[in-house]
């Protein structure tokens, strides 16, 4: 059982989506997480393992090397295909409840801002590590994300900056949010926020990279 | 001055102070109250927002147009403008079916490119001792306007198709540089800060190869060559020198001092990196200064040219770019920020409640050290030479602020600025120094005050409380022969009221109040610290 989980796992970290995928070069012609994760349902494998013991792993593989610096963007977003596609396969469990999911995160990028790389990679990481994620695109106002936490009871929020122009708006949808649901917590990031600017703001949370969300958001449900 | 600074230090010569380029993009409109669609789109604008900076900012070198969506615009991106930023490609052409094949290279009639041609050749006829720098979108980041983030899976799964984009964009690259160069610019910069997101491999593999023909070929028309980069594009900074540009020019993802031993090692030039947001738009003056000082000390004189790590936010306060100014013109107030940057601000203040109440009129100047600093000696110089003027009365001292309990008594004065003076403990003449009759002036003027003073100060009032007259005669005879025999100016009330008897809490009377005037300032507001210390006397 553990051996196809870990050849799913394996796919992720190195963004082998399907076998007609010609990357990584290494892996050339060899199954990817499509056919891997369709084949472990079939051979009757919990869909719930198949997310937590084989998908979470990978992406939690590659999210500490991005971390490191010992893979970039290019890497991250084959990590995050191949796992979207093997995804595809649990979605019905998902719908009917079969898969327990660890909560809802919802991550937008701040009004005035349309950059949606930095956002992107966050919800990829945050939804491969079994969390389901609404995503609410880019220039997203405050209202906006008091709604989405309205209709997510318990959910948590991400908020996304790339520039120093949008970042301040950042203060403001923080209070609105509080205002309107004090116990959701709220994250931030993007290339011109930092700690400093996230104790200045008082956001709950800053991490440089996605994995720091993730594992922040796990610290939550633990 | 001005653009030599600029080329000896990309040439990797000493300059006797070091070059300053502060990137003004849209920050311009704000000088001028212009929005930054608005002064984006209008050579006039930027014209009159660019010599708003100059006048302001005295750079040595200043961007033209700091816009990384031209080319992408020319190309057929949409953009979505913003009040206060530049605007932002929200549609990706390659993606929508067009292929690389229908596109060509913008002439210099396409998009905004003619306004920033125009406004280059204006500014080199206005200011022609001034670097411009042309800044051209750098071929990766505008791949990624043109064909979204499918070029990053583009680069494992369809190499081939995006060293065909590399190629097309990288010559967008050459013929816009060639475009700024004919206008004027001194300097080219290709601005790349999507490379961030890239690995040392990639880079060297799809960016490499371009970039440096691009280096090249802005140098066989003999201007020089910058690479900019903004993010965490640490990884790539060796790979970066590698394409050969004169100047690598970095944000505050990267440390100063880990480009400079990369430049040094390909003996290039290097720049940066101020921090844009919470020094120079959310930060004082102070912390501009010492963010400025930290920058200076890591870069050093040879090839160094201080900027800001990438294009000013619009609303930076132009106070906080003007300090910096004083500190890249000024050795002494380097010198002082430096100081007081030591010191941190844990320092025990003093209390200065009394300062100033002796019978002598005490002069302090605050200096860096009047041995070294020479506005510093000539102000201690006109000090010493009026004191004898007065006779023994005027007492003073220097405080060179290299000690530390001088820059506590320096905090504890509020003095801000070096060298000061201050009479009996206020701030009497900043950075400049007094000529003689004024410093007579108002050292006579705070005698006078001390003298109105000591009379006021004798003005009192004595309040006797009673139940009835009767009880307050004897009290009221007592103070009364007191007074005569002191000669003191005393007024004296008597009061039966029950209210105000109850307002003292005074339970058996009779009672006598003693209350006492003290004028302890005129002609001016002090400030609430200063009256809640009187308070506390109370």
């Amino acid at each position: 059982m553990s051996e196809i989980l870990e050849k799913i796992a394996y796919c992720v970290e190195f963004g082998k989506i399907n076998q007609q995928s010609p990357y990584p070069p290494d892996m050339k012609g060899q199954l990817g997480a499509d056919e891997l994760t369709k084949e472990a349902l079939d051979t009757g494998l919990a869909p719930e393992d198949i997310l937590k013991k084989g998908l979470v792993i990978g992406m939690e593989r590659i999210g500490i090397k991005f971390r490191e610096n010992k893979v970039f963007v290019p890497q991250v977003l084959m990590s995050a295909k191949a796992m979207s596609t093997a995804i595809e396969h649990l979605k019905p469990f998902f719908q009917s409840g079969d898969v327990k999911r660890s909560g809802i995160f919802i991550i937008g990028t701040v009004a005035g801002d349309l950059h949606d790389i930095g956002k992107n990679l966050v919800s990829m990481m945050v939804e491969g590590n079994g969390w389901e994620v609404v995503d609410l695109g880019t220039d997203v106002s405050a209202d906006k994300f008091v709604n989405a936490i309205k209709d997510n009871p318990g959910s948590h929020v991400g908020l996304s900056a790339l520039l120093t122009t949008t970042m301040i708006n950042m203060e403001h949808i923080l209070k609105e949010v509080k205002a309107a649901s004090p116990e959701t917590r709220v994250l931030i990031g993007g290339a011109p926020v930092s700690e400093d600017f996230k104790n200045k703001i008082g956001a709950d949370f800053y991490s440089p990279d996605p994995q720091g969300a993730v594992e922040y958001l796990n610290s939550l449900v633990a | 001055m001005g653009k030599e600074y600029i080329f000896k230090a990309f040439k990797r010569e000493e300059t006797e102070r070091t070059p300053w380029v502060p990137f003004v993009g849209c920050h311009g409109g704000k000088l001028i109250g212009v929005n930054a669609e608005g002064y984006l789109k209008s050579s006039t604008h930027m014209v009159n927002g660019l010599s708003a900076a100059i006048e302001r900012y005295k750079p040595d070198g200043i961007p033209v147009v700091f816009d990384l969506q031209i080319e992408a615009e020319a190309l057929g991106c949409e953009l979505k403008w913003s009040e206060s930023a530049p605007p932002a490609v929200i549609s990706h052409p390659m993606i929508n079916g067009i292929s690389l094949q229908q596109l060509s290279i913008p002439k210099k009639e396409d998009g905004r490119i003619p306004e920033v041609i125009k406004t280059t050749k204006i500014l080199k006829e206005k200011y022609p001792d001034l670097a411009l720098y042309g800044l051209i979108t750098g071929p990766f980041t505008l791949g990624l306007h043109l064909l979204g983030t499918e070029i990053f899976v583009g680069m494992m799964e369809d190499p081939e198709m995006v060293h065909e984009l590399m190629q097309f964009t990288s010559q967008v690259s050459d013929a816009l540089a060639g475009y700024y160069i004919e206008a004027g610019c001194d300097v080219i910069a290709v601005v790349d800060p999507m490379t961030s997101q890239i690995d040392p491999v990639s880079f060297e593999t799809y960016v490499t190869p371009y970039v440096s023909k691009t280096f090249q070929f802005i140098k066989s028309k003999k201007a020089y060559s910058s690479f900019f980069v903004c993010g965490h594009a640490q990884q790539n900074i060796e790979e970066m020198c590698k394409c050969k540009p004169d100047n690598i020019s970095i944000d505050e993802n990267i440390p100063l001092d880990y480009v400079r031993e990369m430049s040094l090692k390909y003996n290039l030039s290097f720049g940066g990196n101020l921090k844009l947001t919470l020094v120079l738009l959310l930060g004082s003056k102070e912390d501009a200064q010492k963010e400025a000082v930290e920058c200076l000390d890591i870069g050093g004189k040879e090839g160094f040219i201080l900027s800001p790590g990438c294009d000013l936010p619009m609303d930076t306060p132009p106070e906080n770019l003007e300090a910096i100014v004083e500190v890249v013109y000024d050795n002494y107030t380097r010198d002082v920020v430096r100081t007081m940057d030591i010191e941190g601000t844990s320092l025990d203040l003093l209390n200065m409640k009394d300062y100033g109440q002796t019978d002598k009129v005490i002069v302090d100047i605050i200096t860096l050290d009047s041995e070294s600093c020479a506005p510093c000696q000539y102000m201690v110089e006109a000090v010493k030479k009026i004191a004898p003027h007065f006779e023994g009365i005027v007492e003073w001292r220097e405080h060179p602020i290299k000690k530390m309990e001088s820059i506590s008594f320096m905090s504890s004065l509020m003095v801000k600025n070096i060298p000061t003076i201050c009479i009996d403990g206020k701030i009497s003449f900043v950075s400049k120094i007094p000529p003689k009759n004024e410093l007579i002036a108002a050292i006579q003027k705070r005698i006078n005050e001390k003298l109105k003073l000591k009379i006021k100060s004798k003005k009192g009032e004595i309040l006797i409380l009673g139940t009835s007259k009767n009880e307050c005669i004897q009290a009221e005879k007592n103070v009364m022969a007191a007074i005569n025999e002191t000669g003191v100016d005393l007024e004296i009330t008597t009061s039966t009221d029950e209210k105000i008897l109850a307002s003292y809490g005074i339970i058996n009377t009779p009672a006598i109040i003693v209350a006492e005037y003290k004028l302890k300032a005129q002609g001016e507001v002090p400030d609430v610290r200063i009256i809640k210390e009187w308070i506390k006397d109370i």
